[in-house]
């Protein structure tokens, strides 16, 4: 028969009402025909098959309460979002995780096995069976309490309003008030960071110095978009290890005699990666920390890679190389590491080099994704004998094919912390075989730094201030008085500088450094009583006396500034005010065995009328 | 256009009428299976005024779609006077309340729609949330696509956007012009997954 036109426009018509069932399944592209066809694989059934996948493997996050923005615990759940699990496993952007396996093995490894992915996909092109209820396994069980127990203190912020509109992530540093009385040892610390869908991770900086604090105030500056502060260590406790949060990772008690030593008066930073809002939100993270009596007797220090000040990658680099070696001067074990850069790296890679010259692997990153940073540690510690090169290869790509390009068309990119600047850091977390190797491993890591930045102020004073709290004052007097030249306002390189120099018994030198660093922080105790000190060591006592004065307003309770008063005032004569602050300083800490012999000494003195004008010192010869 | 009819067409000329101009102007909106939030089927194309009409195509449980309320709103704003908003949740198991509560923590001012059997999802052909749709004051889908391109992938979110895609597109509909990319996929959730 003829088909006319007409009916020829009918029938093609007619191709056009399978559209509306077709584009339903626009998402994978296949047409309705296709999901009929029958598979010659056994069916995968979602009670046997995949919810031990996502049971293992995504419910850890994605449960109500986690930082996945669904919930994945039942049929139901994972059957409406399948096509999507699909897409994001296979393209393993889920579940996130960034070493390569084999290339060190890490604890709480969350990658799925190419059979897992396989078997969704099966599960899904199969229809999606729920399969027998026997089959299913038990729902794995979430603490949203305290995964470590109950702890003994748990400090709280005050809830901080996150706002909406910026449309960028935010990095604000929260100064963590610790209400120890005196000196405690940590065992574990467990972050909640309050709101973990808004919270990307956190971690925690020890700063043992309040100089710091005060001298780098804009650090704690709320909403700034750089990443972490500069913590210049030269301080006799070295900081020691990483104490962080992110989506997945369980906290943990650190080994047997690994503790860390917490005084009142250091400072808890707690620095959050924050992911812009689409509403306000309140963030309220709160910290557990778990102490012990023991203080360590093995103590970790995180050694740092990096090439952060040589960065400079031109617009349209694709692969541009950072690397950074540092030969250990000891065994040491690896215990974690905390890979780090910002958006325009691809690939990371850092491995150990043996004096035998084998390779070791601690970690290579072949798809760096910004977002998922975070700390990995290593099952098993790796030991890493003395002499052993640790090295990084980063690569990073400035061209605009590199999706997570902040700057649009490409612009040449330095290192600094700002997310359109870029990084270049390996921190390192190593456990010295023997302890007293600690300094030396600080002192390699810092005659690196300065050898990388030679005009850098902090570089000297650093190595200077390791020098000196191993008592190598010798050789801690160059780089001081270097960093002093490069620096003179830094009150800790001027404190520092004047100890060493006094140490070394050369008080004409060191009573100038001493000033300055009253005069640049006049509340400074330290400084203050070290001047003292160094006068009285020079025979000045009445400009000692002075400055031991103001010590103790300083500090009121430190039992040696009245001692080293009472000591003072006693040798120019000054019995009553001497004995004063001997009962001062026996109030503070009774059975001061300076305080009580010197008060001794002082009263034994004052009895003698004869002796009373006398300006000679304490040991006075009784007249008859 | 008066024509004889072939058997079956004879008795039921409206459906041949309906087809006929659907495939003669392919993208003309229709909407009769899309709800407010009060269960009333609501049409967004309904409006006489011959303004703009623009889909907001969104998901509860979409952090991506979450995350571009503020940008969403400046969005609507800028652009009150000469196009109507909507708001639309694709998802089946989004009832009218939890919309509702959605809408009041999102802060949002724009009326919303429920699109449970993707009728405007089809017409838009959009594929994740969030991504819009922008129909001309005739009603012609002109753009579908992404907002903007601040998230590359989906867990890359640039530090800020470079393209401003919808934008773009809006103030071309409402000065009657063309716009280059008629559609540019955005990054997100998939809209059409199971049930």
């Amino acid at each position: 028969m003829n088909i006319g036109f007409r009916s020829k426009v009918f029938l093609a018509c007619l191709g056009l009402i399978p559209l509306g069932v077709r584009t339903s399944l626009a998402g994978s592209g296949r047409s309705v025909a296709e999901e009929q066809k029958p598979k010659s694989q056994a069916a995968r059934t979602f009670n046997r098959d995949v919810a031990p996948v996502v049971f293992n493997h995504c419910a850890a996050c994605h449960r109500p309460g986690g930082s996945g923005p669904f919930s994945l615990l039942t049929y139901q759940d994972v059957r409406s979002h399948a096509r999507q699990i699909a897409a994001v496993t296979a393209n393993r952007f889920m579940p996130p995780w960034l070493p390569e396996p084999g290339y060190g093995k890490f604890v709480g490894e969350r990658r799925l096995t190419d059979e897992q992915i396989q078997t969704i996909q099966q599960w899904i092109s199969g229809g999606t069976p729920e399969g027998a209820a026997a089959d299913l396994p038990p729902l794995p069980t979430f603490s949203d309490g305290w995964e470590l127990g109950k702890p003994d203190l748990v400090v709280k912020l005050p809830p901080y309003v996150l706002l909406a509109g910026a449309n960028t992530d935010s990095w604000p540093r929260f100064v963590l008030p610790i209400p120890v009385s005196g000196t405690r040892y940590v065992r574990g610390v467990e972050i909640h960071p309050g709101n973990p869908k808004l919270v990307h991770h956190c971690y925690i900086a020890v700063d043992r110095t309040q100089t710091l604090h005060i001298a780098n105030g804009e650090v704690y500056e709320v909403g700034s978009t750089g990443m972490d502060g500069q913590f210049a260590s030269g301080n006799a406790e070295l900081d020691s290890r990483f104490l962080t949060w992110r989506p997945g990772s369980p906290p943990y008690m650190e080994p047997e005699g690994m503790t860390w030593r917490l005084d009142k008066d250091t400072d808890l930073i707690l620095i959050m990666h924050l992911l812009s809002p689409g509403k306000s939100e309140p963030i309220q993270p709160s910290v557990g920390f778990y102490f012990s009596d023991q203080p360590p007797t093995k103590t970790p220090m995180i050694v740092r890679l990096e090439q952060d000040g040589n960065i400079d990658i031109p617009a349209g680099a694709r692969d541009f190389e950072i690397s950074d070696d540092l030969e250990l001067p000891a065994d040491v074990k690896v215990l974690s590491i905390l890979p780090h850069a910002h958006y325009l790296c691809k690939e990371m890679r850092v491995f150990a080099t043996l004096p035998d010259g084998t390779r070791q692997w601690l970690i290579w990153v072949k798809r760096w994704d910004f977002d998922w940073q975070g700390v990995f540690r290593y099952a098993e510690p790796v030991s890493l004998p003395k002499g052993t090169i640790l090295s990084m290869r980063y690569t990073y790509d400035n061209s605009s094919d590199n999706a997570r390009n902040p700057n649009s068309p490409p612009r040449r990119v330095v290192g600094g912390q700002k997310s359109t600047e870029e990084m270049a850091d390996a921190w390192i977390e190593v456990l010295p075989e023997r302890r007293e190797d600690l300094f030396a491993l600080e002192i390699a890591m810092m005659r690196h730094k300065l050898a990388k930045y030679p005009q850098e102020p902090s570089g000297y004073a650093d190595l200077g201030a390791a020098l000196r709290a191993m008592g190598k004052n010798q050789e801690a007097l160059d780089p001081l008085r270097q960093a002093a030249q490069l620096n003179p306002n830094n009150v800790q390189v001027q404190n520092n500088l004047g100890a060493v120099l006094g140490s070394l018994g050369n008080f004409d030198e060191a009573i100038p450094h001493f000033r300055e660093a009253l005069n640049l922080r006049p509340d400074y105790f330290m400084a203050c009583f070290n001047l003292a000190n160094a006068l009285r060591l020079h025979g000045d006592l009445p400009q000692a006396t002075r400055y031991l004065q103001q010590a103790v307003e300083l500090k009121p309770d430190s039992v040696e500034a009245h001692n080293q008063l009472g000591l003072v005032q006693a040798r120019q004569g000054k019995l009553k005010e001497a004995i004063a602050q001997f009962q001062e300083a026996l109030r503070i800490k009774p059975n001061d065995p300076l305080a009580q012999q010197s008060l001794e000494r002082a009263q034994a003195a004052d009895s003698e009328p004869e002796t009373r004008n006398k300006t000679s010192k304490p040991d006075i010869e009784i007249r008859p | 256009m008066k024509v004889a009819l072939p058997f079956p067409f004879r008795a039921n000329s409206r459906l041949w009428l309906m087809l006929a101009v659907l495939l003669v102007s392919p993208g003309i909106a229709h909407g009769q299976h899309s709800f407010d939030l009060d269960g009333h089927a609501l049409n967004p194309f309904q409006d006489d005024h011959a303004k703009v009409v623009v889909l907001l195509f969104l998901r509860r449980d979409c952090p991506i779609s979450s995350r571009y309320a503020p940008t969403i709103q400046q969005i609507s704003k800028r652009y009150a006077d000469s196009a109507t908003f909507w708001l639309v949740f694709p998802d089946k198991t989004e009832s009218s309340d939890t919309v509702r509560k959605y809408l009041r923590d999102y802060r949002y001012n724009l009326p919303a729609l429920r699109d449970p059997e993707h009728e405007l999802v089809n017409l838009s052909r959009v594929k994740v949330t969030p991504e819009a749709a922008v129909f001309d004051r005739n009603h012609r889908l002109l753009y579908d696509g992404r907002i903007d391109d601040w998230y590359g992938s989906p867990g890359g979110s640039r530090p800020a956007p470079r393209t401003h895609d919808l934008d773009d597109a809006i103030r071309a509909a409402v000065a009657g012009k063309s716009v280059d990319k008629s559609d540019v996929r955005g990054v997100g959730c998939y809209i059409s997954d199971l049930d």
